[in-house]
């Protein structure tokens, strides 16, 4: 099993320095797919995927895009759990739509990870409330400046090797 | 000779009826409005300590943060930042600060939210003493905001250095 399969059924065991290299190289290895994904929803209003054992859906209204999920052969849905607004250009809609689109799949992947040895806790949707693509996330949501900083000093290189290579 | 009934003055309404049905209505309402408590919600956080479920598992050292919001009425989710303190040259440090997380209740319990996937890397060996603390806020059904804050209490000694990767 590769590291990356095993980050698909660690789910909610992943260390938050784990999700934040799985977003940089699921943002990595789906460049051109997270691109057809985003043409899609522009065009059509709406996109599905699925990725471990759960489902997202992307609906674009109102200038926006927002996703639902759900664990898969289930009724339960989280709505609208994420939102990103678009702008009138459509090749910087597609850039940021896929940041977007890498942060929902590692969102999904540690709430409804594949089935492994390991049982996962019932317990409600979790996400990382500020997303990995914005500075709010590096400086909780608070100054800014200093979110720059500490993104500048974080590096997830070791675990962005191990997941290209293992 | 025809008998006539006098219309009986109690049989004509002084009062609008539909100002009597405005009035019950608010007397409804001002009752609900008595009846539902007051929004409370608590932080309880649990002292951190070293996973064993994640050693035995997965081989992985780690120490575990639970915390979990409380509230009297149901909540959507609860929001909170959340750190480890350790003690070092006699002052207390941040030992390792978690992501702002965001997690919804469930339909079984609408009230309760828990944490249960904080963890912190460590290397096992040295004896360090932590404390959690954490803040946020829970945001309920009815719309409103609830500020929560606390922390685990004393700290306790545990077999594994955060941040000795």
């Amino acid at each position: 099993m590769s590291y990356f399969e095993q980050c698909l059924t660690s789910g909610g065991l992943l260390f938050q320095e784990e999700r934040r290299a799985l977003y940089s190289y699921l943002l990595e290895i789906n460049r051109d797919f997270y691109a057809n994904q985003a043409q899609l929803l522009l065009e059509t209003g709406m996109a599905i995927r699925i990725i471990a054992n759960g489902e997202a859906t992307y609906i674009l209204k109102d200038g926006k895009v927002s996703y639902s999920a759900r664990k898969l052969n289930s009724d339960d849905v989280q709505s609208e759990i994420r939102e990103i607004k678009l702008t009138r250009v459509k090749p910087l809609n597609i850039k940021r739509l896929r940041k977007f689109f890498a942060q929902c799949d590692v969102d999904v992947i540690t709430n409804y990870p594949l089935l492994g040895p390991i049982p996962s806790e019932e317990s409600g949707y979790g996400i990382n409330t500020y997303p990995y693509y914005t500075l709010a996330y590096y400086a909780n949501g608070k100054n800014y400046l200093k979110g720059l900083f500490v993104k500048i000093k974080t590096s997830d290189k070791e675990i962005l090797t191990k997941l290209r290579t293992l | 000779m025809p008998l006539t009934i006098p219309k009986s003055i109690l049989l004509t309404p002084k009062v609008p009826s539909l100002l009597v049905v405005g009035l019950l209505a608010a007397q409804f309402l001002i009752f609900q409005v008595a009846d539902s408590p007051e929004p409370n919600c608590t932080l309880n956080i649990e002292r951190p300590h070293y996973s064993t479920s994640l050693n035995e598992d997965q081989n992985i050292d780690a120490i575990k943060l639970n915390i979990t919001s409380m509230c009297n009425v149901p909540q959507k989710y609860t929001e909170l930042t959340a750190d480890i303190q350790k003690i070092q040259n006699n002052r207390e440090i941040s030992a390792y600060s978690f992501e702002n997380k965001r997690k919804n209740s469930t339909i079984k319990t609408p009230n309760v939210v828990t944490f249960k996937d904080l963890f912190a890397p460590c290397k096992k060996g040295s004896s360090t003493s932590y404390r959690g603390i954490a803040q946020g806020y829970v945001y309920l059904e009815s719309g409103k905001k609830v500020t929560v804050k606390g922390d685990s209490g004393k700290y306790v000694a545990t077999g594994c250095l955060i941040g000795a990767q």
